[in-house]
């Protein structure tokens, strides 16, 4: 496929999350209670923070650190949809709209920001880039994987 | 043939660094390895295990004849030489194994392991949908739901349990199959109050329900207000409901109400990811890890799941669980723990080591899910603590930095906003502490009256010792996974010493119980499901024994699931009838009025509770309740403050909880009904099979 690389998928991830917090808050002009209303609201609240968080690994997530950044996303997400909603009732200044901008705003900029590099997720992607650079270049080392191999797996002590 | 072992020495290496990436990481290239080995191994393995075949259709790995020369896994457990073990990485996972002789057509189709696995999943989805709208919820009557299920629903939770089975045959190499069944089958127990009900199920929802309208119609909550009933509790941990509350403007609904009854199925999905998360890090065998959550979706009978703080509190103490074990690891810690020969063949390697940088991150990840946990609920964090305490006890885990964040945010929080309940729980530490048997024991007052709530009763018992005993004969049995699994033997240890503590309204053995559950699930099904790397003849018997043990014990917990969540469903339904003459009754009081009830387990019990008080007359010791019932307008009368508005609302539902719980004689509620509406002191205001509702009448 040929991607343009300004857009790869990585990137137009990164785009859909960030979008995702308008899209919803768009769709709370429709009707109560519409499908097309609950749905992408629910899924921005319970997904899109912690996959923000989570997702935007430099290179990517190994198989386990998927399914971590997958189990991990909606309590993440729902906790940080809790602590905005807590504050903004305890201040008296809850609305929907602003509950759903500061979780979209917050969303935007996470998901332009790298992930919260828990070893999981940066020991596998490490790895896999530094065995597909030395598989690639047959013992060779590029900048890049010369850059990444100064990180040790498991990070060391 | 020799054993295949890894080399024996840890490969954390002497400076604990580990130059070998995590259990999940091997996991790829072990199954690279183990797929070019496959072909070779298989072919010896049949060789030595011809009688096998039959074992193998059922699920049970063939047993190698001779322990000294049989093709042994290679010891992670998750590469031995069958294929359809269910943990061998073999080349059939994605489901289009080569057939044995080449066929085209649907029929070659049906034989595929995808059509096997997929069959019984259609079959279990057609017999439950044409079940569905038999459940005849209008008609409880003593046995809740049991009745009322129609045989295709039992019918198709039994198919689901087998293809479950037969799906843990290739867990290891296709586990979107159990995954697929689990969510099948947590649908299936816990969808159908969602689909069919029209009103909120179970009293203490539409409590949550009534506290999320309020503070919609505030617009904050008010910490420091005095609230009759405990009521101030919720606006001093409003975490969760503040969340509900923000969803039900989100979706443009009245209230939460229209999404409450998909709760237990909302939680469950969220649940479920998280504990594979933390059964992973202690097992690579897939088959032990989905028959503990199957397990773990059986045990949780306790009806914690539904929309409450608890449910929501528990879903994120597991995931600080998950986190703190898969990456609060220190560093030279794992001694033996990474050495394949030391550890139990299905057990995982301890993960690699973080460093002190890589905690810190993590801990601040964690604040906020701690924060929350916090702001959402009074026990779990309690529940926390301890668990990560009990884990600061292993030199694995032994991270002070964790357990104190985590305390500071509970006594900054208990110190601000839940100043009001924690110092008087603190003051009636000193009554309950060190009451272990007045602290374990369940609700109120009473023991369960009736068939259906004594046959509910005798199923919690049951399913506690099954699953209590299989958890501690896999915890003797298997040492090995018991000492690399020693975090979760903790965590479920934990809140034990929580009954010298406090009663928790009688609730407390059901969260201690609760607590327990992801351990206890994933140990008794390290009973269930035996290694599969094991060569002994021993091993081999287990391995018989499991094939009959697992199918059986699942139904056994299914069976004993059924009655603890639906046996007492008609305290838990109240058909809309019987809402609307209760909040009818509510808005017909005058605000400050004190309303009587039986007992508080009832639909709407707490509408518009900031607006009234509430009596809850027979919520107290069974003696006091006989003598209760000698005069009931007598000794209610005496209750009501003079000069104070009072109506008494008596329901069907109430009827049911009283009998249930054993806070009144069979026939106590009927002669409560009759003497009040007999007496001088109460006036009817309405009567109908929804409830009846009076009005008191002073005399002077």
């Amino acid at each position: 496929m040929a991607a343009s690389p300004r857009l790869t998928p990585r990137v137009q991830r990164r785009a859909a999350l960030a979008a995702s917090g308008w899209v919803a808050l768009a769709a709370t002009a429709l009707p109560g209670g519409s499908p097309l209303r609950w749905i992408p609201v629910l899924a921005f609240v319970v997904l899109a923070p912690g996959l923000a968080l989570l997702l935007p690994q430099p290179l990517g997530l190994r198989p386990g650190a998927r399914l971590e950044a997958l189990a991990l996303a909606a309590p993440v997400s729902l906790s940080v949809a809790t602590l905005v909603a807590t504050t903004l009732f305890l201040t008296k200044a809850f609305s929907l709209t602003v509950f759903l901008a500061v979780l979209a705003l917050f969303v935007t900029v996470a998901a332009t920001l790298p992930g919260v590099p828990l070893p999981a997720a940066t020991r596998g992607a490490v790895e896999r880039d530094s065995a597909r650079t030395s598989a690639r270049t047959a013992g060779g080392t590029s900048p890049l994987a010369a850059r990444f191999r100064k990180r040790r797996p498991g990070g060391g002590r | 043939m020799q054993q295949d072992r890894l080399p024996t020495t840890p490969v954390t290496g002497g400076d604990g660094v580990p130059p070998q990436p995590s259990a999940e990481d091997r996991e790829a290239a072990e199954r690279e390895d183990a797929e070019r080995q496959a072909a070779d191994r298989e072919a010896a393995v049949r060789a030595a295990t011809q009688p096998a075949a039959a074992a193998r259709d059922t699920g049970t790995a063939p047993a190698p004849r001779d322990n000294g020369t049989a093709p042994a896994p290679r010891d992670t457990g998750t590469a031995p030489a069958p294929r359809d073990n269910g943990t061998a990485p073999a080349p059939r996972d994605t489901g289009t194994a080569p057939a044995p002789r080449p066929r085209s057509g649907p029929l070659a189709a049906l034989r595929t392991p995808a059509a096997a696995n997929l069959a019984p999943l259609v079959l279990a989805a057609a017999l439950w949908l044409w079940a569905l709208p038999q459940i005849d919820f209008r008609s409880i009557e003593e046995f809740g739901l049991l009745d009322r299920f129609p045989v295709g629903f039992y019918a198709a939770l039994a198919v689901l349990t087998g293809g479950f089975v037969l799906t843990l045959r290739r867990a290891g190499t296709a586990p979107l199959w159990p995954a697929t069944y689990c969510a099948a089958m947590l649908v299936a127990l816990k969808a159908p109050p969602a689909i069919l009900y029209d009103t909120v199920r179970y009293a203490w929802a539409s409590k949550h329900d009534a506290i999320i309208s309020r503070l919609l119609t505030e617009g904050t909550v008010h910490p420091g207000r005095e609230l009759s009933g405990g009521m101030s509790a919720y606006d001093q941990w409003p975490g969760f409901f503040s969340l509900d509350a923000a969803l039900v403007r989100a979706f443009g609904v009245d209230a939460a109400a229209s999404f409450i009854n998909w709760a237990p199925v909302a939680l469950g999905m969220l649940t479920v990811p998280v504990l594979i998360l933390v059964y992973r890090t202690f097992s690579d065998d897939w088959r032990l890890v989905w028959t503990g959550v199957w397990i773990f979706q059986l045990a949780n009978w306790v009806g914690q799941d539904y929309l409450s703080p608890q449910g929501f509190s528990y879903l994120l103490y597991l995931t600080v669980f998950a986190v703190v074990v898969r990456h609060f690891v220190l560093p030279g810690s794992a001694g033996p723990l990474r050495d394949r020969s030391a550890l139990d063949p299905a057990a995982a390697a301890v993960p690699p080591p973080t460093t002190t940088r890589q905690r810190a991150v993590a801990v601040l990840f964690l604040v906020p899910v701690i924060l929350t946990i916090n702001a959402s609920h009074q026990l779990t964090p309690v529940m926390l603590c301890a668990s990560l305490f009990a884990l600061c006890l292993t030199r694995r885990y032994r991270n002070i930095g964790l357990l104190v964040t985590t305390g500071l945010i509970m006594l900054v929080w208990n110190l601000t906003m839940g100043r009001e309940l924690f110092l008087e729980t603190l003051g009636t530490l000193r009554e309950k502490a060190g009451d272990l048997l007045g602290n374990s024991r369940p609700g109120f007052a009473g023991d369960p009256t009736g068939p259906g709530p004594e046959l509910v009763g005798s199923a919690n018992i049951l399913m506690v010792l099954a699953l209590g005993g299989l958890a501690a004969a896999a915890v003797l049995l298997r040492r090995r996974l018991a000492r690399s699994a020693l975090p979760l033997i903790l965590a479920a240890a934990a809140p034990l010493p929580m009954f010298a503590v406090n009663d928790y309204g009688g609730e407390m053995i059901f969260r201690v119980y609760l607590f327990g559950l992801p351990g206890a699930a994933f140990f008794a099904a390290a009973a269930l499901v035996p290694a599969v790397g094991a060569a002994s003849r021993a091993a081999a018997v287990a391995r018989r024994t499991a094939a009959v043990a697992l199918p059986v014990t699942l139904v056994a917990l299914l069976a004993g699931f059924l009655p603890s969540y639906y046996g007492k469903e008609g305290m838990h339904y109240a058909p809309p009838g019987e809402t609307a003459l209760t909040r009818r009754a509510f808005d017909r009081a005058p605000e400050g009025a004190l309303i009587l009830a039986a007992t508080g387990a009832f639909a709407d019990s707490y509408y518009r509770y900031d607006h009234y008080e509430r009596w809850f007359f027979t919520e107290q010791e069974v003696d006091e309740n006989l003598r209760m019932l000698k005069d009931p307008a007598g000794y209610l009368a005496g209750g009501i403050p003079a000069g104070r508005p009072a109506y008494v609302i008596l329901t069907p539902t109430q009827g049911e909880a009283v009998i249930g719980e054993g806070y009144l004689p069979v026939g106590g509620f009927d002669t409560l009904k009759d003497a009040l509406k007999r007496s001088p002191l109460f006036e009817v205001v309405e009567e109908s099979r929804d409830g009846l509702v009076l009005r008191y009448r002073p005399t002077t």
